[in-house]
């Protein structure tokens, strides 16, 4: 990736294929999945932002925040996940129901998956969850805190 | 319940609107197309045994029969919303198309905001305005959940947003609230005239503002949670009074849904004729919370 902004509040236009050969790399989603949106950078994000040109103001958010680079290796968001996961073709697992309030109260739980150690997709049925790290074993949610839902809920599902 | 008293002569069946007030409010959502679809909602909620009405005059708005709403799994992957029903109204009214450039001006937390987008279907452009850091975090983290990829934020002074045209502009605007009471009695303890003369010198500049955003053809759409006409058919007075007929007023109502036209005057001041195009909605008539609303078109 190029060198990051200085201006925190800058959405700089992405290419697009960079963006999408990373989503390739890691997951398996064809490039021509995001052909109809467009990246934002700002700090250390990249926004999707469904393909319309920006007027010149000054921004807060642009789209949904679809990753980050805070550290390495890159990590894909919850609500990205849930609207691109489902196009995974690897590093992805599916929970049974046990599993999955697990995840969904942000917990952690040993899991053989055939996934290589970092982020994953997580499913439950058809849908995608969220976001989960994978490491030695260990499947670690990364839910959100204000998404969780825990045990003590009368959950259907 | 003593500050309503000022409303008796012009609230329909005043004793009625008195006795809902003690009711609380059943939860209520959006289906969120932008994630799912009615059908598969309906049909995954009837699995998990969860019960619900459908809205007559909404095909996408539910009661739920759920105690903690906010909770459920069909909240957190983003297939609803959590919205009080007649805070669905506005969208509705603004009408949206998919691809036009759409101005939510006062937007936090998000609820018309994303579903706007989602009667945009996601295409074109919705520019999110709200001036305040903290409640821009409730605002991104609802679009981002709802999926609502068109929506962009801004935090200008509403007042004072930028140059631009939009073919659509919604000012929910900043009011006292009486209309939430059912939710929490305590709004009212804040509410009084002075109060409302207050809002709506803020509710008139972003008002203005609004129309100058608005490009010719356009359709602008003010609402309020509250019943004061100081903040309600007095604001709409003046702008288009200051407008000097470049608006006009289009009737705000939505078929099916019980409302009464705008009040022709108030504490001796004559609102303009056409302020019946505008719309009241009391909490007596539909189960609701209260809402005002009023539709506007440029040349």
């Amino acid at each position: 990736m190029p060198r990051w902004s200085r201006n925190r509040g800058a959405f700089q236009l992405q290419e697009r294929s960079i963006i999408a050969e990373m989503w390739w790399d890691r997951f398996g989603i064809a490039r021509n999945i995001f052909d109809s949106y467009s990246f934002y950078r700002q700090a250390r994000n990249i926004w999707a932002f469904s393909n319309a040109t920006l007027p010149k103001f000054s921004f807060e958010a642009v789209g949904l925040r679809m990753m980050n680079f805070k550290e390495k290796p890159w990590k894909p968001t919850t609500s990205a996940l849930q609207v691109f996961g489902k196009y995974a073709t690897r590093n992805f697992i599916s929970l049974d129901e046990k599993e999955a309030r697990c995840f969904l109260a942000g917990e952690s739980q040993s899991q053989e998956g055939n996934v290589e150690p970092g982020y994953i997709v997580v499913f439950y049925k058809e849908e995608v969850l969220g976001c989960a790290l994978y490491s030695k074993g260990i499947l670690h949610s990364q839910l959100p805190k204000e998404l969780r839902i825990g045990h003590e809920e009368e959950m259907k599902m | 319940m003593d500050h309503f008293q000022r409303y008796a002569q012009i609230i329909p069946d005043f004793d009625e609107f008195s006795s809902i007030q003690a009711q609380p409010l059943a939860s209520s959502a959006r289906i969120n197309t932008l994630k799912t679809d009615r059908f598969s909602l309906l049909r995954r909620l009837d699995r998990a045994n969860i019960a619900y009405r459908t809205l007559d005059w909404y095909p996408l708005g539910l009661l739920l029969e759920v105690e903690r709403p906010g909770k459920m799994v069909e909240h957190m992957l983003g297939l609803i919303h959590i919205q009080e029903v007649v805070s669905m109204i506005p969208p509705i009214v603004l009408d949206p198309q998919p691809g036009q450039t759409v101005l939510d001006l006062c937007a936090a937390p998000g609820s018309k905001t994303s579903q706007i987008s989602q009667l945009m279907n996601n295409q074109g452009l919705v520019v999110a305005n709200e001036p305040s850091l903290s409640r821009i975090t409730s605002l991104r983290a609802n679009c981002e959940r709802l999926g609502a990829i068109n929506v962009a934020i801004t935090r200008y002074d509403g007042r004072g947003f930028p140059d631009h045209q939009f073919d659509r502009v919604l000012v929910d605007a900043p009011c006292s609230g009486e209309g939430t009471s059912r939710k929490d009695s305590a709004v009212l303890n804040r509410c009084s005239v002075k109060r409302s003369l207050d809002l709506q010198a803020l509710q008139l500049g972003l008002l203005s503002r609004a129309v100058s955003l608005l490009r010719s053809g356009g359709v602008l759409v003010y609402s309020t949670c509250t019943y004061a006409p100081e903040e309600n058919e007095a604001v709409i007075d003046k702008v288009l009074e200051n407008s000097k007929d470049s608006l006009m007023l289009e009737n705000a109502s939505i078929p099916g849904l019980k409302g009464c036209s705008g009040i022709a005057e108030w504490e001796g001041t004559v609102f303009r004729e056409d302020l019946k195009r505008t719309v009241r909605y009391y909490p007596h008539q539909n189960d609701t919370g209260g809402f005002f609303i009023a539709k506007m078109v440029k040349e």
